[in-house]
């Protein structure tokens, strides 16, 4: 009798999945196809003279622009000036958040005595502390750094003290009857609890990383893409403008991309508790 | 003394966030009078002159009161560039909302549309939306556009973001039963949709505040005539440190005000959705 049941069940996934299966494809298809039209609308409003290319450019000139540019010495330096500010100041976000996040939520006093700081300044959009910044820090790139340390480091803090937080009750009750240590209750179901939590901070502070080294860059630098965008600006070279927007966008992408990897990771290694 | 105890324990919170705010302040006056390095130059020496920071660089909390109080109540400048900016902040949100909501619901409801603004609501949401200032400003100048532009660019995203999730966590049995007691598509939307979206516009409409405000002080840096981000960027770069307090600290309140307002209201409409168990 179980394996006609087992048929059963069976029968309704194998029915789901072309299903499933068509309607990625006409994701994929209408999602590309309205990119494609919108390329192609953009393409023949410059070409046809409707719009000046001079405020909208258009795809095969921003592409060309990017193409200059790739070959281009001065780019290449921008692109690793911004990459080096994101890197430390979002490194250095990671690096004090996670910790300082973990002990607010286990120690009750700790977080009394921080957490007026701590929701002041995430009142604070903190590109409004720019103008300080670069009094305290000149133009270079540790007036970035600091800004997109201070953009990642309040969403990570606040995402990994709600982890432990959220951590449940019940779990520790368990560890604690059968008397583990605190150390062990820490490791063993404190940390794993807090993973999905403390992912979803890193990705919402690097949008925050990438928003400082943009602000950061148009506001006063004198090397970055935000400059090179700022400048282009200046100039009316919208080309360069798309192709640096389009290489914020694509770092973004990145960015989320790997922290979705990394967090599957994670969610593999974490045992799953019903 | 049992009875301190109890006070202390039952105000915890509020005393121990107070003192270390105190500690905080009184750290930050000694650092710009001197008195650390005065009271520590018998120790350290010379090297406790490093404990003085000029007024310049950091300011004090009385100076940022005392120019605030100037400000705001004797030459009043500040009450123009907050309305400045108030006007460009409102305008911006309303638009925000008036673009956001729609888009989402109806990318939460059609599929086919769904799929056809995806990619591209993805992509400029993991842009840092701000990148496009340079070209909003080679479109539409540096005046009352561009600053609005901006701001309904950054605000529009978690807007139509969240109300297209909205759409799409709306119980699926709720709107089938609908559906087959004869309910058309409007009534549907009107009476299942709506209300259980509510909660998470709201939530979109705090995230909005917040991204709001930065398009008011990034909008303002190509040189605005007057708003609090105009103001932040030229006291700051006459290193008038204290006026940059009171500016980023106005943004701050202003801020904090309009989420409370919106918290307020979540907690009303929390009441009066019904509660449908199931």
């Amino acid at each position: 009798m179980t394996v006609p049941i087992d048929l059963e069940q069976d029968a309704p996934q194998a029915r789901a999945s072309p299903a499933e299966s068509g309607r990625t494809h006409e994701r994929l298809m209408i999602g590309g196809g309205t990119l494609l039209a919108t390329l192609l609308l953009w393409e023949t409003l410059a070409r046809s003279g409707l719009v000046d290319p001079l405020f909208i450019s258009s795809p095969t000139r921003v592409a060309q622009a990017g193409w200059g540019l790739l070959q281009d010495g001065d780019f290449w330096n921008d692109l690793s000036i911004s990459g080096t500010e994101f890197l430390f100041g979002y490194g250095l976000a990671v690096a004090i958040a996670i910790p300082l996040g973990l002990a607010i939520g286990l120690s009750r006093r700790l977080q009394y005595m921080l957490s007026p700081f701590i929701d002041t300044l995430n009142a604070v959009p903190r590109v409004t502390l720019l103008p300080l910044i670069i009094i305290w820090a000149g133009i270079g790139i540790w007036s970035k750094v600091v800004v997109v340390f201070l953009g990642a480091v309040i969403p990570i803090l606040i995402n990994t003290q709600s982890g432990v937080k959220a951590c449940e009750a019940r779990f520790i009750r368990v560890a604690r009857s059968f008397s583990a240590s605190r150390l062990r209750l820490f490791v063993s179901i404190i940390l794993p609890g807090t993973v999905p939590f403390v992912f979803t901070g890193l990705k919402y502070g690097a949008g925050r990383a990438l928003l400082g080294v943009v602000v950061g860059e148009l506001y006063a630098s004198t090397a970055g893409i935000g400059h090179m965008i700022a400048a282009a600006g200046n100039t009316f070279q919208t080309d360069v403008v798309f192709f640096g927007v389009l290489i914020f966008m694509v770092a973004g992408l990145i960015t989320v991309a790997l922290l979705d990897r990394l967090e599957q990771r994670f969610e593999r290694w974490r045992p799953d508790v019903h | 003394m049992s009875t301190e105890q109890n006070f202390y324990r039952r105000h915890e919170r509020a005393i121990l966030g107070t003192v270390m705010v105190l500690l905080f302040l009184l750290g930050w006056e000694g650092l710009a009078r001197g008195w650390w390095a005065d009271a520590l130059r018998p120790l350290l020496g010379e090297s406790a002159e490093r404990l003085q920071l000029k007024p310049i660089f950091i300011s004090s909390p009385t100076l940022v009161g005392t120019a605030a109080f100037r400000m705001f109540f004797v030459t009043g400048e500040i009450w123009r560039d907050i309305a400045w900016s108030s006007f460009g902040y409102g305008l911006g949100l309303a638009l925000a909302i008036a673009i956001g909501i729609p888009l989402g619901l109806a990318a939460g409801w059609y599929r086919r549309f769904a799929y056809a603004i995806d990619p591209i609501l993805s992509a400029l949401n993991a842009t840092p939306q701000v990148a496009f200032l340079p070209l909003i400003v080679v479109w539409v100048g540096t005046g009352l556009s561009a600053r609005v532009l901006i701001i309904v660019l950054l605000a529009v995203l978690p807007i139509a973001i969240n109300a297209r999730a909205a759409v799409r966590t709306t119980d699926p049995r709720l709107i089938r039963v609908a559906s087959s007691f004869g309910a058309g598509d409007w009534r549907l939307f009107l009476t299942i949709i709506l209300p259980s979206a509510v909660p998470f516009l709201l939530a979109a409409l705090r995230l909005a505040i917040g991204r709001g405000m930065i398009g008011v002080v990034v909008g303002e840096v190509y040189g605005s005539a007057a708003g609090i981000g105009a103001m932040i960027n030229q006291a700051g770069s006459r290193f008038q440190t204290d006026k940059v307090f009171v500016g980023v600290l106005t943004i701050v309140a202003v801020g904090m005000i309009l989420v409370e307002i919106v918290q307020r209201i979540e907690r009303r409409v929390e009441v009066w959705r019904p509660q449908v168990q199931m």
